[in-house]
């Protein structure tokens, strides 16, 4: 069985949790009996030196069955992209590779009509969909995360999208919709990576039979030796400093703690990507970071350490005793998490969405009130004063999805589309 | 613009010969307002003044053995005693002249007592005088207030007349004349225009321009005595020029024969090419039907081909590509596309339109197999919004009648209003969803046979930009004995989403309103009105 991923970006020139997805499905694919995998990644002008002149797509870094797709001038509006001649390429190498399944992992900078295309242009493979957030239901982002009040989304429609994007008309919102559906009616199968996801894409109209939790694996490098700190006060953030990760949360509850007199303790940030956030949160967390830095080391509460390479996660995990998921949306999945845990490190996230569904509240983490500064303060206060606590729930942990775990989920989903073809 | 309009004020002259027997003396004593002008130096004598506006006045100039005894004897009109006499207020504040001989002027005048009868332009070669009935009259506040007006009189105007040939520009003397037979002269520079620029002025003047009295009245009142045609002639010559080389590119496959053409005309929105391709292309059965994409925006030329190519290759479908020089109009556009359709089945189809049902491209094309022709010749759909409910049901024909005395005018006015039947009706009303004839079907969703199109010589291209076009087909069809059917077939309609919306086009709407009034008020008059007409056209038994 040939299988093509196509995802937005590869990982090693934009960092992010869907193309590390991809990536990692790609090399556990090449593991698996009779199965050909082939990686199809986007790129943009975010990486200029990738660009070769009229190429549409490219290989990558002389490595067997890796490609570019070379995006540029996507529009997000309607996500698609406006150049013929890159449809043409994607088209060329559609029958050039001639997969059975296609899969495309995240169809952003590529575009949800090369859905309708690939379809057109291999009528016998099948085509397998995941989502990664509800981009295809939500026009702000697909975070369903409403604009108006930063409350979480239930339903889209075109008065609400509307609402959280006004310069968009309901018409446009309802034209979406069905721009959307009209390209996700070529899909076989879906998979997700929560369970709950497919509750909302069920209220949205599609059919949940279609659908496959598949949880997002990795391999990840062994813990590193550690001396076993007098106390368990440090907490550490991993991810993008972008809004709905929720650093802003996470330093405002800082601020509340310093002001409680709370004991000692640290928050390690370590991230990067600010250029994506809010300019209003991108200057709310650089002041926050520069007025700390003026502060006496001792008084220091807060360290920014920019951004990892996977190889680093041991050691910045092994500098924190609890790890923050202190995001404002429905955080699909929180890859963050399977770190965390992967590391011994229990969790302490948001009470909503992906954390919810995976943080067992007092087994392996602790769940806070979304988006509640105080909440997360106390619970932080809790996690550093609250006698064997931390042990009781590194004790909980269970090992989360391995590569290997994930990529049995996607070919039993590949099996399935193919079923639907059969 | 005050700075402007005041400095042209005041100069006017006037040629009126001398009275015989003036005695300056005399005129002094009768009019001591007068008097006071001289001694503040306003006028050099009484005779100057009475020349400029003694007699227009009435006053008197002799007192032929002196004064009778015990009567009061009028030497001035009421009400102007008072005043120091003055020039009326006026202006020539523009004329424009385009390379096809289109002829603007615009100004103003204080012609509250003394009303303006022409506005004549002598210009080396030619001279023109346009009436001050075929004059469009605007309120302008800026010259009020420089004439110290009370503004409750349309001192503004403008006026235009299409001269359909090339005229020499240079300086010109403008002539207001007033009832009176006072001549205000100007002297003024005719200023070169872009044909196209000149009537998107005018029709942007004239649905923002500030109206003594109700806007629409007013618009279609002054547009109705002459401009409305004038500008229709002038934007049908816009018309031909723009149509006559459009660039045609195909996106076919080959050996395909379909049987019926969608034709769409775009406006300044190119994503609803793909879009609106994407939503019809998931219907079982379109293979058998073209599409024929007319984009009248020059500017998003490029943006139509990119997006042509890239649906030919996502849908498989055929498109045929027109793209013209400038801004043709619908009707005229439209036109052009139905002559390059390779089909007998035209669907004129808005960009914004897209099917509400599944089976709809097989249902059409079933239509066409189990309905009589009579009811096939031209019909339209069932078109909703996007809350579900119901946008068009067929349209029907209002008066709408302003009295006389609300526009200052002798006669009443009426203008024509199309209305749909049914808008935002719950989507089920079994009545609105009645297959039936009806007085018009909009232009959003028209099928009809080519033959029958090409018979009633298509859309009228007398219809600036777009609007009335539609019903105007639908009633030549209907006056031919042959009205359009409603169908229950379901598309969408995201009204006036799927292109640009500017003042200039709700000007154009104006003058086609008024075009459309003109054609059609007698035939609507004669059992076309309301939401139930009853002229024998449209009686079911008759099809």
């Amino acid at each position: 069985m040939k299988v093509l991923i196509v995802t937005m970006y590869h990982p090693e020139l934009v960092r992010g949790g869907s193309q590390q997805v991809a990536y990692e499905l790609f090399q556990g694919l090449k593991q698996a009996p009779g199965v050909e995998p082939v990686l199809l990644c986007s790129t943009d002008l975010n990486s200029p030196a990738m660009f070769k002149s009229g190429a549409r797509i490219t290989g990558f870094d002389q490595r067997e069955n890796e490609f570019l797709f070379l995006s540029h001038d996507y529009d997000h509006v309607w996500q698609r992209l406006p150049w013929p001649r890159q449809a043409e390429a994607f088209a060329g190498f559609l029958r050039r590779i001639r997969p059975d399944v296609v899969h495309f992992n995240h169809f952003m900078t590529i575009g949800i009509d090369y859905l309708t295309l690939t379809r057109r242009v291999l009528p016998d493979a099948r085509i397998v969909f995941t989502a990664h957030e509800f981009l295809t239901i939500c026009a702000a982002e697909g975070h369903m995360l409403r604009r108006t009040d930063n409350s979480l989304c239930e339903k889209a429609s075109q008065v609400r999208c509307h609402q959280c994007l006004p310069q968009r008309p309901p018409e446009e919102m309802f034209l979406r919709e069905q721009w959307m559906r009209t390209h996700l009616a070529v899909v076989d199968y879906f998979t997700v990576p929560s369970r709950f996801m497919i509750d909302v894409f069920a209220r949205w109209g599609l059919d949940t039979a279609r659908f496959r939790h598949v949880p997002n694996g990795q391999d990840m490098l062994p813990r590193v030796p550690e001396a076993v700190p007098a106390r368990r006060n440090r907490f550490g953030f991993f991810g993008q400093l972008v809004d709905v990760k929720g650093v802003s949360v996470l330093l405002e509850a800082v601020q509340i703690l310093r002001a409680a007199e709370s004991p000692p303790f640290v928050v390690e940030i370590n991230g990067e990507n600010i250029h994506f956030a809010s300019p209003e949160k991108r200057k709310e967390i650089e002041s926050f970071l520069e007025e700390e830095a003026r502060r006496p080391v001792l008084e220091q509460r807060v360290r920014f350490n920019g951004g990892y390479h996977h190889d680093q996660l041991a050691t910045r995990m092994a500098r924190v005793d609890w790890v923050v998921v202190p995001s404002i949306w429905w955080e699909i999945y929180g890859l963050v998490m399977s770190e965390a845990w992967h590391f011994g490190r229990p969790v302490i996230a948001s009470n909503k969405g992906g954390m919810a569904e995976r943080v067992r509240d007092g087994v392996d983490g602790l769940l806070f009130e979304i988006g509640d500064a105080h909440a997360l303060a106390a619970t932080m206060h809790r996690a550093m004063t609250e006698e064997k606590l931390w042990e009781t729930l590194e004790a909980g942990i269970t090992p989360p999805p391995s590569r290997a775990d994930m990529v049995q989920g996607y070919l039993a989903a590949y099996d399935a589309a193919l079923m639907v073809q059969a | 613009m005050k700075q402007r309009a005041a400095g042209k004020a005041n100069k006017a002259a006037m040629q009126p010969a001398p009275e015989q027997g003036f005695d300056e003396q005399t005129y002094l004593r009768l009019n001591p307002d007068v008097l006071m002008a001289v001694a503040e130096g306003k006028f050099q004598s009484g005779r100057e003044h009475y020349e400029h506006y003694g007699r227009a006045e009435g006053r008197l100039a002799t007192t032929p053995g002196g004064l009778p005894r015990d009567r009061i004897i009028i030497t001035a009109r009421p009400g102007q005693t008072q005043e120091v006499p003055r020039a009326p207020h006026a202006a020539v504040d523009y004329v424009y002249l385009s390379s096809a001989g289109g002829l603007y002027v615009s100004g103003w005048v204080d012609d509250s007592l003394d009303r303006l009868e022409t506005v004549e332009l002598y210009v080396a070669g030619w001279s023109v005088a346009f009436s001050a009935a075929g004059l469009v009259r605007v309120m302008r506040p800026d010259a009020d207030e420089v004439a110290k007006l009370r503004g409750t009189h349309a001192t503004g105007f403008w006026g235009f007349i299409y001269a359909a040939q090339r005229l020499p520009l240079g300086k010109c003397n403008a002539v207001l004349r007033l009832k009176s037979g006072v001549e205000l002269a100007f002297i003024a520079t005719i200023a070169p225009m872009d044909d196209m620029a000149l009537r998107d002025l005018m029709l942007k003047g004239i649905t923002t321009a500030p109206y003594l009295g109700p806007r629409y009245f007013a618009a279609s009142a002054a547009l109705g005595e002459m401009i409305g045609e004038q500008l229709a002639d002038f934007n049908r010559m816009l018309t031909r020029r723009a149509v006559s080389a459009p660039y045609v590119e195909r996106f076919h496959q080959p050996g395909r024969t379909p049987k019926a053409s969608i034709i769409v005309c775009l406006y300044g929105k190119p994503d609803y090419l793909p879009l609106q391709i994407a939503l019809f292309a998931r219907q079982a059965g379109m293979e058998a039907y073209e599409f024929i994409y007319v984009s009248n925006s020059p500017e998003m030329a490029e943006a139509m081909q990119r997006c042509a190519r890239i649906a030919h290759l996502t849908y498989g479908l055929d498109i045929t590509l027109i793209l013209l020089s400038t801004n043709a109009g619908f009707a005229a556009a439209n036109n052009l596309a139905a002559t390059h359709a390779r089909t007998g089945r035209l669907l004129f189809v808005n960009p914004d339109v897209f099917p509400k049902e599944e089976e709809f491209a097989r249902r059409h094309l079933a239509l066409l197999q189990d309905w009589p022709t009579v009811r096939t010749d031209l019909f339209g759909a069932a078109l909703y919004y996007d809350d579900g409910t119901l946008m068009h049901g067929g349209m029907y024909l209002e008066a709408d009648t302003l009295p006389g005395f609300a526009l200052g005018r002798k006669q009443d006015s009426t203008i024509l209003r199309v209305e749909h039947y049914g808008k935002g009706a719950p989507g089920e009303e079994p009545d609105l969803l009645r297959c039936r004839p009806v007085p018009a079907v909009t232009g959003a969703f028209i099928s009809t046979e080519r033959g029958w199109f090409e018979t009633l010589d298509g859309f009228s291209e007398d219809y600036i930009f777009g609007h009335y076009e539609d019903a105007d087909l639908c009633l030549r069809a209907l006056e031919a004995g042959r009205p359009a059917w409603m169908t229950d077939l379901r598309l969408y309609h995201l009204e006036g989403k799927g292109g640009v919306h500017l003042a200039l086009h709700e000007g154009a709407a104006t003058v086609n309103r008024v075009l459309f009034t003109n054609s059609w008020l007698e035939l609507a008059e004669g059992g076309l009105l309301g939401v139930a007409p009853e002229h024998p056209a449209l009686r079911e038994t008759a099809s």
